[in-house]
């Protein structure tokens, strides 16, 4: 497996999702990894760069997020970074999953998908970024 | 995404293709609220060709869902692939969303 980091740049646009898909399943053919693996790193970056477009800059200009893929011995380590207001996705309330269809509201779900899909998640703010760090077990995934 | 939308009896069937998420989930929302305002009480999802769903799509198929309950209509799900329907299940959808196997089952439903 390549040891090297990769990472690309998005910019503050939902259309921009699809680059994502694009990058995700380039890196992901090339150190073999499984479609669901590949399905699941997709999802989890893609509801964090949502919440970030949605909630995450209070003015109107352009803003460039990063996403980094690292891959270290049977972990991949993913991380994304933005320059907007501090936001702390991981101390954000679990939803109420036992509800029933009136009830159920659709606040949190994007972060409770993420800690079920991926191993770890770390959040930083370092000067005037916020760094979310997400770590995913691929050994089992791997050449699915 | 690609959106087709048939009439079988008196059900409104959406087959969706590629993939929901925030940045097409606004237009498959008003394809359904759009059916729902002439009257459509009945509806069939069609995941057949469908590759991704974030949580913008599990949030118009709720809200779909819910306003269809109000209309004293039905919807049903089917033909999903396992990672697509592991997303309805980690999120707890599949308790309270009739997913089936195939087009075929959904149909029998109504």
């Amino acid at each position: 497996m390549p040891k090297k980091k990769y990472s690309f740049k998005l910019k503050s646009n939902l259309s921009e999702l699809d680059k994502l898909c694009e990058q995700l399943e380039k890196f992901g053919q090339v150190l073999g990894l499984s479609k669901k693996c590949i399905f699941e790193i997709n999802l989890a970056l893609d509801e964090l760069f949502t919440n970030i477009i949605s909630y995450g800059f209070a003015d109107d200009d352009e803003h460039v997020i990063e996403v980094t893929l690292t891959p270290q011995n049977e972990t991949l380590c993913l991380c994304i970074e933005d320059d907007g207001v501090p936001f702390n996705p991981v101390a954000a309330k679990e939803p109420d999953l036992e509800c029933t269809v009136e009830d159920c509201k659709i606040g949190g779900l994007g972060i409770h998908l993420i800690r079920n899909l991926m191993d770890e998640i770390c959040y930083e703010r370092c000067g005037d970024k916020n760094v979310l760090t997400l770590k995913k077990n691929i050994s089992a995934t791997e050449k699915g | 995404m690609e959106i087709i939308e048939e009439k079988q009896d008196m059900i409104s069937i959406f087959k969706l293709n590629g993939r929901l998420d925030s940045n097409t989930s606004q237009g498959f929302e008003k394809k359904i609220f759009d059916a729902i305002s002439v009257g459509s009480k009945n509806m069939i999802i069609d995941f057949n060709e469908l590759d991704y769903i974030s949580s913008a799509g599990l949030r118009v198929i709720l809200k779909a869902t819910k306003a269809l309950n109000r209309e004293e209509g039905k919807i049903m799900l089917c033909s999903m692939q396992d990672y697509v329907k592991e997303v309805f299940e980690i999120a707890g959808f599949d308790s309270f969303l009739p997913i089936v196997a195939t087009m075929d089952d959904a149909l029998k439903a109504f």
